[in-house]
């Protein structure tokens, strides 16, 4: 739902922003020189109730810090955000720090409504982790949008139970694709067909694990449409066609391996770090026979950050507080309360991260943490969500068998370099 | 047809009443909770505000509700039944906005209502609402099946506009009136985007939007989300139970009574 939003959002942007944007880029961008005091405003992503305390705490110690500060904050649902942050700023009442996952950061960039803060804070390269910090860095446009924030990735998660059941040695789980499909044919001939293994349709973030560039390097046309791609494909199209997967994986209604993993009838899936703690609400026996394991190829990285309205009255106190935020000690400090991950470089030797506490949860937030060290955004921030459902479709077309590896990739290609230049 | 739409909901009711030790996400789904708990009802009250949040949910919804009633009221029988220049082109120009998808206006009218000094309050969610033109065209529809010859017996008796409108017109359009307070009230208690949109002090959130607290990152219970849908499900059971007589007889029974 969210993401539906998103890209309805973006769509809205762009016919609202045509009257509205285009002022605050004559304005000279506020400096970070100036003492620091005076209001200043936050806004968090969902973090309501459960991290009330911790948030309110971060904030107290801004304040204590920084005597004559005050920090108003707010938290804003889950459910529309990216609706929210965009009518926020189309109307001027977007907050001086603002909590944007790179994606959202699109549109306001485009509008010239978020500040460069690469620009204004110099040692910002030197504190965070590269590859976070490039999140906020876009083809095109100078300087980087965001303080990187917590971080995450994907561990695999394996329903031991079913993979016993069923003749498959949780001692050795698949670590290639290849390894995984012959895993999933036994798993089916000794289930009969009933429990799965693979319930993941291909998506681009597979093709960039395949080293096929997903678009070219001046980000101005995508470049997908490789041998390589074809032939991770055609994969997927033997092993559908064998029923390794479940059929409705391809159409549009498809709930998510993560649903079937919790039902039982799937027994792999991807997720967070802290994915084994929301499975412990939500099926408290399925939780215990869950083990982890890295991620195949290339671990996505998932960034959250705190970027700052140019408009903003106060820019002193509101780099003073995104900083404040994303601190080495108040991330490790959110870190304990559930399991992501610091973005900031100090953070690399807290043996907090690299020591389990025995428990599964615990094995998947050292794996997470390990991996996070080669994690890279599989997918370009430019793929909208318009272009991913044509991607999907036509991926789903060449897995389905309807159309040829080769036809699919070039439509999709063809589609996409359309939707970009619109 | 019914086992399809009230199985979700019985399955929102099961989830809402079932312990923290027991699955939710099952191949097999059971409707009975084996340890049936009202605890998360008491924690969703504990967890937000519920009670205030209900409270901003029903001056929206009651402003939206008299809104509608008076304005599409007012409004539909003038279009109906008055004769004045340009009735044609106020009817099309209703029909028109009906063709704007709400996502195309959001951002403009959430621009207008914050002009208006509306941004963050109560009026500024209900006042896009408060007279919706389907109910507009609805109302009309109900006015013009009145007989004309009713009326013109009221004009010849020296009626006014206002005496036609009450003596002649509500009493033979309460089914439709019930049917647009209904539609009006579920609208406005159910809507999400716009209230968020507009209201930024958590204070003032209406309950759709409080609700999304239970749905945070990293601390998502379905149990206590399919409570809170409980919750805000009751009072719609309640506007319809209320006003069912009304809304099944104004449809059987024909416009006339003798």
């Amino acid at each position: 739902m969210r993401r539906y939003w998103a890209g309805l959002a973006l769509l809205v942007v762009t016919i609202a922003g045509c009257g509205l944007g285009g002022a605050a880029e004559e304005e000279p961008a506020p400096s970070a020189g100036g003492a620091v005091k005076g209001k200043v405003s936050l806004q968090t992503w969902a973090l309501k109730p459960k991290f009330t305390d911790y948030v309110q705490g971060v904030i107290d110690g801004f304040e204590k810090r920084y005597p004559g500060t005050e920090v108003e904050w707010l938290d804003q649902p889950a459910e529309g955000y990216s609706d929210k942050v965009l009518t926020q700023a189309a109307g001027g009442t977007l907050p001086d720090v603002v909590n944007l996952p790179p994606d959202f950061a699109v549109p306001l960039i485009r509008q010239g409504i978020l500040l460069d803060v690469a620009q204004a804070d110099q040692k910002l390269a030197a504190e965070y982790v590269p590859g976070a910090l490039d999140a906020y860095r876009y083809p095109g446009v100078q300087g980087a949008y965001g303080y990187p924030w917590y971080l995450n990735t994907d561990v695999n998660y394996w329903n031991t139970e079913l993979l016993k059941k069923n003749g498959l040695d949780p001692e050795k789980l698949p670590a290639s694709l290849d390894e995984l499909i012959a895993q999933a044919r036994t798993l089916k001939e000794k289930s009969g067909g009933k429990v799965f293994l693979m319930s993941r349709r291909p998506e681009l973030g597979d093709l960039t694990n395949a080293g096929v560039p997903i678009m070219s390097p001046d980000g101005a046309r995508f470049t997908f449409n490789t041998p390589e791609a074809v032939a991770l494909l055609d994969k997927y199209r033997d092993a559908f066609k064998e029923g390794l997967l479940p059929r409705d994986v391809l159409t549009d209604t498809y709930a998510g391996n993560a649903k079937l993993f919790n039902e039982g009838t799937v027994a792999w899936t991807t997720g967070g770090g802290n994915y084994i703690t929301s499975l412990a609400t939500d099926n408290p026996t399925l939780a215990p026979k869950v083990v982890p394991s890295k991620a195949m190829g290339t671990p996505p990285l998932y960034v959250q950050g705190l970027s700052i309205s140019k408009a903003t009255k106060n820019a002193p106190a509101a780099l003073a507080l995104a900083r404040w935020v994303t601190s080495a000690e108040n991330q490790a400090a959110f870190a304990r309360l559930v399991n992501i991950f610091p973005s900031t470089v100090a953070s690399a030797n807290d043996p907090f991260f690299s020591k389990s506490d025995g428990s599964n949860s615990g094995d998947a937030k050292v794996i997470a943490f390990e991996s996070l060290a080669e994690a890279k955004v599989l997918e370009p921030v430019q793929v909208t969500e318009a272009m991913k459902k044509l991607v999907r479709q036509q991926f789903s077309l060449a897995v389905s068998g309807e159309a040829t590896s080769r036809e699919a990739l070039d439509a999709a290609v063809a589609k996409c370099d359309e939707l970009l230049k619109s | 047809m019914l086992v399809i739409t009230v199985s979700p909901f019985l399955w929102q009711l099961s989830t809402s009443l079932k312990s923290l030790q027991e699955d939710i996400y099952t191949g097999t789904p059971s409707f009975w909770p084996e340890r049936p708990t009202l605890s998360n009802y008491a924690e969703v009250a504990e967890t937000i505000p519920v009670w205030s949040y209900a409270v901003n949910s029903l001056i929206v919804a009651a402003i939206v509700v008299a809104g509608n009633a008076a304005g599409a009221t007012l409004a539909g029988f003038a279009l109906a039944k008055l004769r004045f220049r340009g009735v044609k082109l106020l009817l099309g120009l209703f029909l028109a906005t009906l063709v704007l998808p709400a996502e195309v206006t959001i951002i403009s009218q959430y621009v207008t209502v914050r002009s208006l000094g509306l941004a963050d309050t109560l009026l500024g969610v209900a006042l896009p609402g408060a007279i919706g033109m389907l109910n507009v065209l609805l109302m009309r529809t109900a006015f013009q099946a009145i007989p004309p010859e009713m009326d013109e017996a009221a004009i010849i008796d020296g009626a006014t506009a206002w005496q036609r409108l009450r003596h002649v017109g509500l009493p033979n359009v309460r089914g439709m009136l019930s049917v647009v307070t209904i539609f009006a009230f579920i609208g406005a208690w159910d809507d999400f985007l716009w209230p968020l949109i507009v209201l930024t002090d958590p204070d003032n959130y209406t309950l759709t939007v409080g609700l999304q607290y239970l749905n945070g990152t990293f601390s998502a219970n379905p149990r206590l989300i399919a409570a809170g849908t409980m919750i805000s499900f009751l009072p719609i059971v309640i506007v319809f139970a209320v006003l069912q007589r009304f809304f099944f007889k104004g449809v059987e029974e024909g416009a006339i009574k003798g």
